[in-house]
């Protein structure tokens, strides 16, 4: 067996330790009865493996050493005792893992409300917190309700024992006591408008109000009270008499009337009134009977404070008056301080005069409440006159704009008025004009007649205006205005021919060999046929390609001919025509300017320069270089994108490298 | 490997003491061979036998699978032996040249010296392979376990650790013959 022999170490070794099954054990002793080297290698294993077992075996450690190791272990990873192994021993099991991991996951969370200020209460504690909330709120108003109403008697105790029934109890409207109160005391001024609608509401309320306040209250305050109202009647005359009848009734007078007649024969006017306070609102009441109420306002003003301020200091002054006098009368000190006395003194009296009058104003004010009413006629708003204006736009072409322009100015008369003439040149040297005039109504048409004579009229536009005089033009009712016709305002503007849009358009393009050839014959084509040249170009590229673009304009009725004249030139292609029939204004067909653009052009080479083998070659090299560098702008790209984090990743593994061998 | 002892790793590898203490009682005669064989010296090897014990006991939670806690052990063992091993060599040599005679006395038999110098010529694998055989009597499956060889592996490795050893002490063989 030549592979026990090959072998032979490793089956003596295994043989001599006893690792060889049965039937390899008898394979090498069958080989070592063969095979006389191998019987040698044989014994020689064998005293070396006695050797080495009576070697080592010496080098075994002593029985002790699992001691000695353990008590070094326990020595030097010292047991854990009480609390620590409790805890340690408690993490072992799944549940407390499971348990631990639960809490740390809820402690986040917790920390995670914290952070957003996200409400941690449980939901159920929420409500409690919100019926809390509501509570508190509730007899925080009740409180303070009852501390508002203070002049009711039993507030106190109420507010300490039974808050809830109160803020329950306590009627929607306030007191009478507090509300004169607040409605004195706080509401200065006091202001009611009403418009449009709500009026009988409003005017219900009015109705109530004085029955409502108690007279004797307002008898010590000096309340000043006006309002204004605003009327629609038929007749001013009857109205301003039917007003003196009330005001007389109510023991009240009409200090002022004025009246002012309008356009159209209505008229307007103001009434003031004065009545006393108490009576106003009976009195607005019955005027109001008088037409439909537009506008009414009422407001009421409390200068008690003023009045008492000024009244005290009118007091104070008298004082001072009198002592000044009694200064001047015992006649003492030099003349200069008598002399100031009495300087002193002058000004004291004009500010009692003026004390006292404004006084006796607010008085006459307080006694006699002020009601201005505005009042107005009916179809106020009606137009007297109608003016009728016309105005018509002319826009004209012409080969010659300057001729016309003086042409146009020339029919100027004392019954067409030119307003405004002026000619324009701008920087390409086209020229233009613009002739404003008015003629008057029966020469218009003639006017206009003869204008439209002068050029291609373009556009043509009139537009006539109803306008109404001394009102408002969408009253209705105007049968009795007058109408009249103004004057007819004329706007003509005159270009030249070349700029007005033309009436057809047409593109076309002909193939021919010999392209400046045929341009210059289809110019001379265009030129016989009436046609004027408007733009050429000529252009060659560099494959031997030619193309010349003409563009002219032809009147309509030369456009058939032209057309065919073309077909002369060489291959006509690409027709496209393009009219814009304009519906709206009155024109001359056959004068309209049509406009064709031709391309004339050459297929030149077919074989362009850039085909070939060396082109290709050339085209092939320049691409590769360009991909080699484009390649290598990429590795750059790369690398800056790479490198750094190499470069930290290094130098962090050299750090650690370093620090592990120093700690060696 | 047998539930039993599974159970006795996955409870060390938690931290159950106890178990890990049998593990020791049942390994650290492995771990010395495996120290001695690379060092070959009794007092460095039971050093290393302890190191690795306790660097055992910090990391086990490194140990996924229950069933390589014994290689691992002995992973650990041959690490910290080759650590200690490295330092000496920085030890200046004449101690290195001191020590050897004092520690053997000279009655120990030419024939023991040389076997000594036989055995640290040896690879370090094939010298481990042979302590284990050796101190322990252990049968080729553990060493294979503790080692991570195959059986026909370690059975080249012993036999030519044998043959090299045997031409190296040829001529005291031959004179003992």
């Amino acid at each position: 067996m030549a592979a026990i022999h090959d072998e032979i170490d490793n089956w003596l070794a295994a043989d001599l330790h006893g690792e060889l099954s049965t039937n390899e054990r008898s394979a090498l002793h069958a080989h070592l009865v063969d095979c006389g080297a191998c019987r040698k290698t044989h014994q020689e294993i064998k005293l070396m493996n006695k050797i080495l077992e009576e070697t080592l075996a010496q080098q075994k450690p002593d029985p002790a050493f699992e001691q000695r190791i353990l008590a070094g272990f326990r020595n030097r990873v010292p047991q854990r005792s009480g609390l620590v192994k409790l805890l340690v021993d408690l993490m072992r099991l799944r549940a407390t893992q499971i348990a631990a991991v639960a809490a740390v996951l809820l402690g986040l969370v917790q920390i995670g409300r914290m952070i957003t200020g996200e409400p941690a209460t449980a939901p159920r504690e929420r409500e409690r917190y919100v019926e809390e909330q509501f509570a508190a709120q509730r007899s925080q108003f009740s409180a303070s309700r009852a501390a508002q109403s203070g002049t009711l008697a039993k507030s106190d105790e109420v507010a300490a024992g039974r808050p809830g029934d109160l803020a329950l109890k306590e009627p929607p409207s306030p007191a009478p006591a507090q509300s004169k109160d607040e409605r004195q005391g706080s509401a200065e001024l006091e202001r009611t408008i009403v418009t449009g609608s709500n009026i009988p509401t409003a005017a219900e309320e009015a109705a109530q109000a004085p029955t409502q306040e108690p007279v004797p209250a307002l008898a010590n305050r000096k309340l000043i009270r006006n309002a204004t109202v605003e009327l629609e009647i038929v007749s001013f005359d009857n109205a301003v008499q039917k007003i003196t009848a009330i005001a007389n009734e109510e023991h009240g007078y009409v200090a002022t009337t004025d009246s002012e007649k309008q356009a159209n024969g209505k008229l307007r006017g103001q009434v003031v009134v004065k009545v006393l306070p108490e009576n106003l609102d009976r009195f607005l009441q019955k005027i109001r009977s008088l037409g439909e109420l537009k506008n009414q306002t009422l407001g009421t003003e409390d200068v008690t404070k003023a009045y008492l301020d000024t009244d005290a200091r009118l007091k104070n002054a008298h004082v001072m008056e009198q002592r000044l006098i009694d200064m001047l009368k015992t006649k003492t000190g030099k003349v200069s301080d008598l002399l100031q006395v009495e300087k002193e003194l002058g000004r004291v009296r004009e500010e009692i005069e003026k004390m006292q009058g404004e006084l006796k104003y607010w008085d006459s004010q307080v006694q006699f409440a002020t009601l201005t009413i505005s009042l107005a006629e009916k179809d106020m708003e009606e137009p007297t006159a109608f003016l009728l204006k016309e105005r018509a736009q002319l826009a004209l072409y012409a080969p010659d704009v300057e001729k016309i322009y003086n042409e146009i100015k020339s029919l100027a008369t004392p019954k067409v008025q030119v307003t405004t003439a002026q000619l324009n040149r701008d920087y390409s040297g086209r020229v233009s004009a613009q002739v404003s005039m008015l003629v008057a109504p029966e020469e218009s048409d003639g006017v206009i007649g003869r204008v439209k004579a002068f050029g291609r009229v373009e556009n043509f536009q009139t537009q006539t205006q109803r306008i109404a005089q001394g009102g408002n033009p969408a009253a209705a009712g105007s049968e009795n205005a007058r109408t009249k016709r103004d004057k007819v305002e004329l706007n003509i503007g005159i270009s030249r021919e070349e700029q007005e849009q033309a009436f057809q358009q047409t593109n076309l393009r002909i193939r021919t060999s010999s392209v400046d050839e045929k341009a210059k014959e289809l110019r001379a084509l265009a030129e016989k046929q009436g046609g004027r040249i408007r733009s050429s170009t000529f252009s060659r590229d560099p494959d031997g390609r030619a193309v010349a673009n003409v563009s002219l304009r032809v009147p309509v009725k030369d456009y058939p001919a032209l057309m065919q004249s073309l077909d002369s030139l060489g291959k006509v292609e690409n027709v496209s025509v393009q009219r814009q029939d304009r519906t709206d204004a009155q024109i001359d067909e056959a004068n309209a300017p049509a406009d064709v653009s031709i391309q004339v052009y050459s297929q030149g080479n077919i074989v362009s320069q850039n085909s070939g083998l060396l082109a290709t070659l050339r085209r092939t090299l320049a691409q590769s270089a360009g991909a080699i560098m484009w390649s290598l702008r990429m590795i750059g790209v790369a690398i800056a994108f790479l490198a750094p984090w190499a470069i930290a990743i290094i130098g962090v593994i050299w750090i650690a490298r370093r620090v592990i061998r120093a700690k060696r | 490997m047998d539930p039993s002892e599974r159970e006795k790793y996955q409870a060390a590898i938690h931290g159950d003491r106890e178990a890990f203490e049998m593990i020791i009682r049942v390994h650290s005669r492995t771990l010395f061979a495996i120290g001695y064989g690379i060092l070959q010296n009794r007092e460095e090897a039971e050093d290393v036998v302890q190191d690795s014990l306790v660097k055992a006991w910090k990391t086990r939670w490194r140990v996924r699978d229950p069933e390589k806690f014994p290689a691992w052990l002995t992973t650990i063992a041959r690490h910290k032996a080759r650590d200690v091993f490295r330092k000496r060599r920085a030890v200046p040599l004449s101690e290195q040249l001191i020590e050897p005679i004092e520690a053997e006395p000279a009655n120990t038999s030419a024939l023991d010296q040389k076997l000594h110098s036989a055995l640290a010529a040896l690879p370090e694998l094939h010298r481990t392979a042979l302590t284990l055989r050796y101190f322990e009597e252990m049968d080729y499956r553990t060493i294979e376990n503790s080692l991570g060889l195959t059986n026909g592996a370690l059975r080249g490795i012993l036999g030519r650790a044998l043959t090299s050893m045997r031409k190296q002490l040829r001529p005291a063989l031959v004179s003992m013959d």
